[in-house]
């Protein structure tokens, strides 16, 4: 296997993968999102000012 | 961001598409617009209307930078590059915007978060005063139209749905500002995850189908010229320059302002850049990846071997996707462009309604008139959109056009407002802009009436002889005199305003 297919190979599984597991984490963090929701209030760990 | 242009060239090789495919396309088409009409009454005040409340998260950060950066221009314009010049597609066009990304991520991103702007002209109107906000939210505004992505549509459904351009226009456009007139910035970040998750996996899943259709990927290496493989190609280092200059976009790009104005916090976006960086990157490789694949099956005769380049990457899924598989692809190139045009027609909205309309015309408008007069505004920009590429041919040039708008008017004033302090004087702001605004129309109407259309070189080209030579100035190069003159306009800007105060 050349290196071209393994890179080829492995951006696809980071694409895939990738793009299914950033959709999970957006569905658990979408409760807490919608209009309306309790927020946490934001502090300085969040990196503002 | 071009290529897609020729899309109307390939418009004979319609695909042929089963009852699955469509029940697939027609699902997710009503689950746009459920999305929008769930959201349609659910907005507090104009940030949650505009902003999404501010309390994006890193997750839905990454899906709605994501997909609203990348339309069918690079899935179909990188594509185009690797069937012609293979990987270089990836080594010299895509890989350099990821050092934009990461300044974005760690310089400019902080700098906006710490400073709680609203809107990209908002930022001259604090450095440079009103009149600079307006020329600003002008630029943006045209900017923002969504023309290309209507054209788009209507080819596609052109070729993929056998509709005319007009109707795919009208129905493709219409679900999109469906859903972004009733649902705000909320609907368009929501069904930007769908879109995301949708055009991500049907790509990655690709790779597998299409290495079955040409037999492997030592095949690739058996039928494809060394130069295919190599890193630059056979590109010149004026052009790498030029294609990374491209890049430069990202650091004035209104959606990409909205996203970071929309954040919970500077480390969402960070965060959010970081992980989109390392995703950006994997999608470019495959559309790289599939497009020579697509050049090795047409000369296997698998596919079309006179197919045109931009068209490549289509027919290559239509042949290897099965049934089924194909639906979600169609409905995947469909998200595409849809959450590229809903976040286009939202900050079209925006610059109406909150940088014209409440400053100029109605400075005490409460926060329901803001939104009713953004949802105007993305009405507008849809309508003008629509009308810009019903009537023009040269969608290409339009584009060049709208891109130099933006980096001609508002690179010199942000980055300067933002960064040195000693360079906030109105006077500088407002000349940078009007001269980078007005010799961006200048130079284009010389370039576009004076010269004439070369189909090679896929633009307008104008001759200038000039000191007994003669010099051919594409319409790309515009930008190569505008910047410089809205940098100049600054200094002078700043020299008069010295000199004003003694």
């Amino acid at each position: 296997m050349s290196g071209w297919e393994i890179f080829t190979w492995v951006n696809a599984w980071i694409l895939g993968c990738g793009a299914v597991i950033v959709f999970v984490w957006f569905l658990i963090d979408l409760p807490g999102l919608l209009p309306g929701a309790e927020r946490k209030p934001r502090t300085s760990e969040d990196g503002e000012g | 961001m071009l290529a897609l242009l020729a899309l109307g060239g390939i418009a004979d090789s319609m695909v042929e598409i089963g009852i699955l495919d469509w029940s697939i396309i027609a699902i997710y088409l009503t689950g746009m617009v459920t999305v929008g009409a769930l959201l349609a009454r659910r907005h507090a005040d104009f940030d949650d209307f505009f902003l999404a409340g501010r309390a994006l998260t890193t997750p839905i950060l990454i899906t709605t930078l994501i997909s609203t950066y990348y339309g069918i221009d690079v899935l179909f314009g990188s594509s185009q590059l690797a069937y012609t010049d293979g990987v270089v597609a990836w080594f010299g066009y895509a890989r350099p915007t990821y050092l934009f990304f990461l300044i974005a991520a760690f310089v400019v991103a902080r700098r906006l978060r710490h400073e709680d702007f609203r809107s990209l002209p908002e930022i001259l109107e604090r450095y440079y005063g009103g009149g600079t906000r307006n020329v600003g939210a002008l630029a943006s505004f045209l900017y923002s139209l969504p023309a290309l992505s209507l054209y788009g549509f209507g080819l596609l459904a052109e070729l993929l749905l056998g509709w005319p351009p007009l109707v795919g226009m009208a129905v493709l456009g219409g679900v999109a500002l469906a859903y972004t007139l009733t649902g705000g910035f909320w609907a368009v970040a929501l069904t930007d995850s769908i879109q995301f998750l949708m055009m991500c996996v049907i790509l990655a899943i690709a790779v597998p189908y299409g290495l079955q259709v040409v037999g492997g990927f030592d095949s690739l290496f058996e039928h494809l010229e060394p130069y295919y493989f190599d890193q630059m190609g056979d590109l010149s280092v004026l052009l790498v320059i030029a294609y990374a200059a491209t890049g430069l976009t990202v650091l004035i790009e209104p959606t990409f302002y909205q996203r970071i104005f929309a954040a919970r916090s500077y480390h969402n976006v960070r965060n959010a850049l970081l992980a989109g960086i390392v995703l950006w990157g994997a999608y470019d490789w495959t559309v790289t990846i599939v497009g020579m694949m697509a050049r090795t099956a047409a000369i296997q005769g698998a596919i079309d071997p006179g197919i045109a380049p931009d068209a490549s990457l289509m027919a290559m899924m239509t042949v290897a996707l099965p049934a089924g598989m194909l639906g979600f692809f169609i409905a995947g190139v469909l998200a595409t462009e849809m959450s590229t045009l809903d976040s286009y027609c939202l900050v079209a909205g925006g610059n109406v309604a909150y940088d014209l309309y409440k400053p100029i015309l109605k400075p005490d408008a409460s926060d329901a008139d803001l939104i009713r007069a953004t949802r105007l505004g993305v009405l507008l920009s849809w309508v003008i959109g629509f009308a810009m590429a019903a009537s023009f041919d040269q969608m290409l040039g339009l584009w060049v056009f709208m891109a130099s708008i933006l980096m001609s008017t508002l690179l010199v004033p942000i980055l300067l407002g933002l960064y040195v302090p000693a360079c906030r004087r109105p006077l500088a702001g407002l000349i940078s802009s009007v001269s980078g605004l007005t010799s961006t129309a200048l130079i284009n109407a010389i370039i576009v009436l004076g010269g004439r259309y070369v189909d090679e070189e896929e633009t307008f080209v104008f001759q200038l002889d000039l000191w007994g030579g003669s010099y051919e100035i594409l319409q790309e190069y515009a930008m190569f005199f505008t910047v410089p003159l809205s940098a100049l306009g600054f200094v002078l800007g700043l020299a008069i305003d010295r000199r004003r105060r003694g």
